[in-house]
C-alpha cells in the first residue's frame, strides 16, 4: 500500500471520527431532552417525544440524509457554505436520527427507577425539575452508560452513510480509492480500521456491563 | 379523621408503566408530529414545503411508481430473513459449541460482521460480484440481498443463541437422559422452543433489514429510496418527496413493530436478556 493511499485513508479516518463525536455529544443532549419530555406529565409535551422517538426509529437514515442534504436548501436553510463539504448536514442528520435512540434510552432509564424514590423527592417538596436534576437524572445516567457506548459504536459505523451525501470520510475515501485503482482489497483495509474503531469500543462496554451487573 | 393531601395538584408518577401504559402516544404522537413538520418546513411562508408541491406526488403514476419501491424492500428483506435463519441457527450452535475450532470462527465471524457498517458489506459484495452479466436479478441487487443476509445472519445468531440459553437446564437434561443425540435433540427439542421464545424479536428484526434496504440506493439499486430520489428530480420537490417516502417507511415498519409487540404479549414470552435487548437496539439504528 503506498503512502498516498494510507494519508487518504488517514484523513478519511479523521473526518469519521469527526462525524461520530460532535453528532455524539450533539445526540446525547438532544436525547436526553426528548427522553426527559418523553416521560413528561403534560399530554402533548409527552406525545410529541414518542412520535420523534418513533418516527426515527422506524426510517431509515438515508432518508434522513437525503432531506436534510437535497431538501432544506429548498426551504431556505443552507447548512454548509458553498464550496465546502457537506459535513454539517451530515451531522445535522445523524444527530437527528441518533437523539431518538439516546431519548428512548433515557426514557427507559428514567422508567427503570422505582416509584418509591419519586415519592420520596416529592413527599421532600421537592419540585418536578429538582426531581429530575437530583434524583432521577444522575442515577439514569450511572445505569445507561453500556446502552449509551452500545449506541455510539453504531454511530460510528453509520457515519459510512454521510459518504452518500460526497462526505469524504473513510468509506467515501474507499470508494475513491477502489475506482481509482480497480482493487478490492482496498475494503479489507477499510473494514480493519472499522473494526479497529468499533472492537474495543464493544470491549469496554461489556467491561463495564459486567461491573455494573455485579453492583446491583 | 385523617386530612387528605389536596387533590388539586395531581401527583406525577413516571408514566410508561404497567399500570398507565399508553399504547395509543406513539400513533398520537407521530400523528402530530407529522402534521407539524411541513410547518416547520416551510408550509404557508414563502419558500419550503407547498401543498402544490404534494400534488404530483398524489398521481397514480407517482404512487405505483413509489410503491413498486416499497414492494422490493419488503421482498428484499424477506428473502434476506429467511435465507439468514438457518445461517443464524448454525452459527448460534456453532458460538454455543464446547469446541474451541467451532466456537472461535462463529464468535469471530458474528463479532466482526456485527462491527462493521453495513454499507461496507454491500460495497464489498457489489466488488465481488465483478462486472458479469446475472440471470435473474440485476448486481446491485444481489449484492444489497447477499450483504444484509450476512449482516442478519450474524445478528440473528445471537438472537437464537439468547433463545437457547434462555431455556431451563431441565430440557437439556431430560433429553439426554431419553439418550437422544445432540443433532435429535437440537432438532426436535431445543431448537422449536428456542425458536418460539425469539419469534417476536426475529419478527422486530424485520424493521432493521427493511431500514437497511435502503442502503441500496448508493450503489444505484431502484429502490424506495432512489425512486424518490428520481421523483423529485422530476418535479423539483426534494421536501415533500423525502417526506412522503419516510411516512412509506415508516408504515411498514410501525406494522411490523406493533406485530411483534402483539405476539410478545398475548405469547407472555419472557423478554431476553437485558444486554442482548440492548445490543439489539443499538443494531436496529446502525
Amino acid at each position: 500500500m503506498d503512502t498516498v493511499i494510507a494519508l487518504e485513508l488517514m484523513a478519511g479516518l479523521r473526518m469519521t471520527l469527526y462525524l461520530s463525536v460532535v453528532s455524539g455529544i450533539l445526540s446525547l443532549i438532544f436525547g436526553t431532552l426528548l427522553g426527559i419530555l418523553r416521560v413528561s406529565p403534560w399530554l402533548p409535551l409527552r406525545a410529541l417525544a414518542e412520535g420523534y422517538i418513533e418516527f426515527f426509529r422506524n426510517i431509515p437514515l438515508l432518508i434522513v440524509m437525503f432531506f436534510v442534504f437535497a431538501g432544506l436548501p429548498f426551504a431556505g436553510i443552507r447548512l454548509d457554505p458553498v464550496g465546502v463539504d457537506y459535513s454539517n448536514s451530515a451531522i445535522v442528520a445523524l444527530t437527528a436520527y441518533t437523539s431518538a435512540y439516546v431519548g428512548e434510552v433515557v426514557r427507559a432509564g428514567i422508567e427503570s427507577i422505582s416509584q418509591g424514590q419519586v415519592e420520596a423527592g416529592r413527599s421532600l417538596g421537592m419540585s418536578y425539575v429538582q426531581l429530575l436534576a437530583y434524583v432521577l437524572l444522575p442515577q439514569t445516567f450511572r445505569m445507561i452508560v453500556p446502552p449509551l457506548g452500545n449506541l455510539f459504536i453504531a454511530l460510528t459505523k453509520n457515519t459510512s452513510i454521510a459518504s452518500a451525501i460526497a462526505v469524504q470520510e473513510l468509506m467515501y475515501k474507499t470508494q475513491l480509492i477502489e475506482s481509482r485503482t480497480f482493487n478490492g482489497d482496498i475494503y479489507f483495509v477499510t473494514g480493519l480500521i472499522y473494526l479497529v474503531l468499533t472492537i474495543p469500543l464493544a470491549a469496554l462496554v461489556n467491561a463495564v456491563e459486567r461491573k455494573l451487573v455485579i453492583q446491583n | 379523621m385523617i386530612p387528605r393531601p389536596p387533590t388539586s395538584r395531581p401527583e406525577w408518577r413516571l408514566p410508561g408503566r404497567s399500570v398507565n401504559w399508553e399504547p395509543w402516544l406513539a400513533p398520537v404522537g407521530v400523528a402530530l408530529l407529522l402534521l407539524m413538520l411541513p410547518f416547520v418546513f416551510g408550509l404557508g411562508r414563502e419558500g419550503g414545503m407547498e401543498l402544490a408541491n404534494f400534488e404530483p406526488l398524489f398521481r397514480l403514476s407517482t404512487l405505483q411508481f413509489l410503491a413498486f419501491g416499497l414492494v422490493w424492500t419488503v421482498s428484499v428483506a424477506l428473502v434476506a430473513i429467511l435465507v439468514s435463519l438457518p445461517l443464524a441457527t448454525l452459527f448460534a450452535l456453532g458460538r454455543l459449541s464446547g469446541r474451541g475450532f467451532i466456537r472461535w470462527p462463529s464468535i469471530a465471524y458474528i463479532e466482526g460482521i456485527r462491527s462493521l457498517p453495513v454499507l461496507l458489506l454491500i460495497f464489498y459484495m457489489f466488488f465481488r460480484l465483478g462486472s458479469g452479466q446475472l440471470p435473474f436479478v440485476s448486481k446491485d441487487a444481489l449484492a444489497v440481498i447477499i450483504a444484509l443476509t450476512l449482516y442478519t445472519a450474524a445478528v440473528n445468531a445471537e438472537v437464537i443463541r439468547a433463545g437457547i440459553v434462555s431455556l431451563p437446564k431441565g430440557q437439556f437434561e431430560a433429553a439426554q437422559a431419553l439418550g437422544m443425540t445432540y443433532p435429535r435433540m437440537m432438532q426436535s427439542v431445543i431448537l422449536p422452543q428456542s425458536f418460539r421464545r425469539v419469534l417476536p424479536t426475529l419478527i422486530a428484526q424485520f424493521t432493521t433489514v427493511v431500514k437497511d434496504t435502503s442502503l441500496g440506493a448508493i450503489i444505484g439499486t431502484v429502490e424506495l429510496a432512489q425512486r424518490g430520489r428520481i421523483v423529485f428530480q422530476g418535479f423539483r420537490n426534494p421536501l415533500e418527496t423525502y417526506f412522503v417516502v419516510a411516512i412509506m417507511y415508516f408504515v411498514v415498519n410501525f406494522i411490523l413493530g406493533r406485530i411483534s409487540l402483539r405476539i410478545q404479549r398475548r405469547r407472555k414470552t419472557t423478554p431476553l436478556p437485558r444486554e442482548v435487548q440492548e445490543k439489539l437496539f443499538a443494531d436496529e439504528m446502525g
